[in-house]
């Protein structure tokens, strides 16, 4: 399992028990996508690494439409893959917060593609629902930690 | 005072919410072959069904985690696309039967034949669901479906024999015409439509959409802790009035207008047309809910956005969703299939989903880094852990008992 003590409140945080899998959300809430794998610093693939090597750290998310070599295993190439750097990421909590705005991000033209061609075409599809605009339920700060 | 209305709403909307097709068709069927005798069945499904709404609500009002995520988070996207997978076709299954229950309601007000008013009743489910504000869906559904208590009316005018009826519910063992392996198998389908798992993705996810917060917890507590259990009684009354009625007469559950038969006898015209704008309201609102879980099982799983509180366009997949969903059912329906034995398998199989969905939130429930101070105390742990064996043993009975009992024939 890989551990990463980049996080600036020098928190333990365990690879696939508080980032793989978790929901990633944009700086206004909004769900983006779900973390798919992670992208380390200089770990090449099939080489001896020397014992007194630097620890690898977390360079970006990586998330796509993957979920086949999620499931069945295998690789799927590169550029499956969207890229989150690392840098991007404001806050790892019950969910993963980003500092970036989600209609900047590839990974959800298919959010834009059904909202532009089908559903914001139906009468009413814009429409904002009256007395439901409290606080965005899911942001983290009811969050437990 | 404002407080204790809003307590009031919840609690008649849960009563109301409780009941759907497949609680109302497995308990009259029961009813009608083995009298009260499963009546613990649907004790022991309330008390499960509080249990793990009361805990998968307080998770999302703690954390603002939704049930599916937590889900795909704890157990890896392997274990969880087959609990979305059963889950999924399961609520599609059960959404197929709401709006045939819908129909098959308004069938018996007008006479015209309920494969037309299919359409029509999905195109309601879907409006409301496009425009309708989410505690309003809510609530009217619930209170509407408050009628259903008609059930309960009719069984004490139906005079009967309390002494019998008490002894059937303490004996609970099956009548002489029966099987053993039928009466184990209808335990497992009372059970699994007390606690299908569409319950719990919509009340977590309904959590999310109202905003719940720590300061709503009583409020949820207060709702599941009487609603459930006024709604299981509803539950009894259906299988009691078809077993002081049916039961003597050898009439056997097909239709709803056999569910509906004592309620006539008893209470006339007026008692049976609030019965039936029950049976509508209570349909309808649980069509509304599966066709909503369906959304928010995809969505959560796949990290898209959700709910009903965004406006459709921002959350353009979940609703695309929804509306494949719905135009599946229709063409379910329009094949002609019996809509009663669509709800009858699908509370089985709901049986065989449930596992899966109800350990991550044990697991969440637990844990401090989501729950803080609101982690679950030992006793609630202690019961949660027996009804997972009890869950674990009815979702492996169920196919067995399926096949043994080719479906309770």
């Amino acid at each position: 399992v890989t551990r990463d003590t980049e996080n600036e409140v020098a928190r333990w945080l365990d690879a696939q028990l508080h980032l793989l899998d978790r929901q990633v959300l944009d700086v206004n809430g909004v769900p983006m996508a779900v973390v798919d794998d992670l992208e380390l610093s200089g770990v090449p693939a099939g080489e001896e690494i020397p014992i007194d090597t630097p620890p690898p750290v977390i360079t970006a998310l990586l998330s796509g439409p993957v979920l086949a070599t999620r499931i069945f295993g295998g690789r799927p190439p590169d550029s499956r893959m969207e890229r989150t750097p690392w840098a991007a990421v404001e806050e790892v909590g019950v969910v993963v917060k980003l500092a970036v705005r989600q209609e900047t991000s590839d990974l959800t033209w298919t959010e834009r593609w059904v909202r532009d061609h089908i559903i914001g075409r139906i009468p009413g599809g814009r429409h904002i629902p009256e007395g439901e605009q409290h606080d965005n339920p899911q942001n983290d700060e009811r969050g437990g930690s | 005072m404002k407080r204790v209305l809003g307590v009031a709403l919840g609690i008649l909307t849960a009563i109301g919410g409780f009941l759907d097709i497949g609680d109302m068709v497995t308990n009259a069927v029961v009813g009608s072959r083995f009298g009260l005798s499963l009546g613990w069945v649907v004790v022991v499904g309330v008390i499960g069904i509080c249990v793990f709404a009361q805990m998968s609500g307080r998770v999302a009002a703690v954390s603002g985690r939704a049930t599916f995520e937590l889900i795909r988070e704890r157990l890896g996207p392997r274990v969880a696309v087959l609990n979305l997978g059963a889950s999924f076709m399961i609520n599609l299954m059960t959404l197929t039967a709401e709006i045939g229950g819908v129909a098959l309601a308004l069938q018996l007000v007008s006479s015209v034949s309920y494969l037309l008013w299919v359409p029509f009743a999905a195109l309601a489910v879907w409006l409301v669901i496009w425009r309708v504000k989410f505690s309003v869906m809510e609530n009217v559904a619930g209170l509407v479906g408050l009628c259903l208590i008609g059930f309960a009316v009719a069984l004490f005018l139906l005079q009967p024999d309390w002494g019998e009826l008490g002894r059937q519910a303490v004996q609970g063992t099956s009548t002489a015409t029966e099987r053993v392996s039928t009466y184990w198998f209808y335990a497992v389908a009372l059970f699994g439509a007390a606690m299908t798992p569409y319950e719990v993705f919509f009340f977590s996810s309904g959590a999310v959409e109202e905003g719940w917060t720590v300061k709503d917890l009583t409020r949820s507590r207060a709702n599941v802790l009487v609603g459930f259990p006024l709604g299981g009684l509803l539950s009894l009354a259906i299988a009691g009035c078809a077993a002081v009625v049916l039961l003597p007469q050898l009439i056997s559950v097909t239709a709803l207008s056999e569910v509906t038969l004592p309620v006539a006898l008893a209470g006339g015209k007026v008692l049976l047309a609030l019965i039936i704008l029950g049976i509508v309201a209570a349909t309808a609102g649980a069509a509304l809910e599966t066709t909503l879980s369906a959304g928010y099982t995809i969505a959560q799983f796949l990290g898209w956005p959700w709910g009903k509180f965004r406006p459709p366009a921002q959350a353009a997949r979940f609703h695309l969703l929804m509306i494949i969903c719905l135009i599946v059912g229709i063409g379910i329906l329009m094949t002609g299939v019996d809509p009663i034995q669509v709800t009858e398998i699908s509370v089985v199989f709901s049986a065989v989903a449930l596992p899966l969905t109800y350990l991550p939130i044990l697991i969440v429930a637990n844990d401090p880094e989501y729950m803080g101070e609101h982690v679950n105390g030992q006793p609630l742990n202690g019961i949660a852990l027996i009804y997972l064996v009890i869950i674990l043993a009815a979702a492996l009975a169920a196919i067995p008992l399926l096949i043994m009992t080719g479906a309770g024939q």
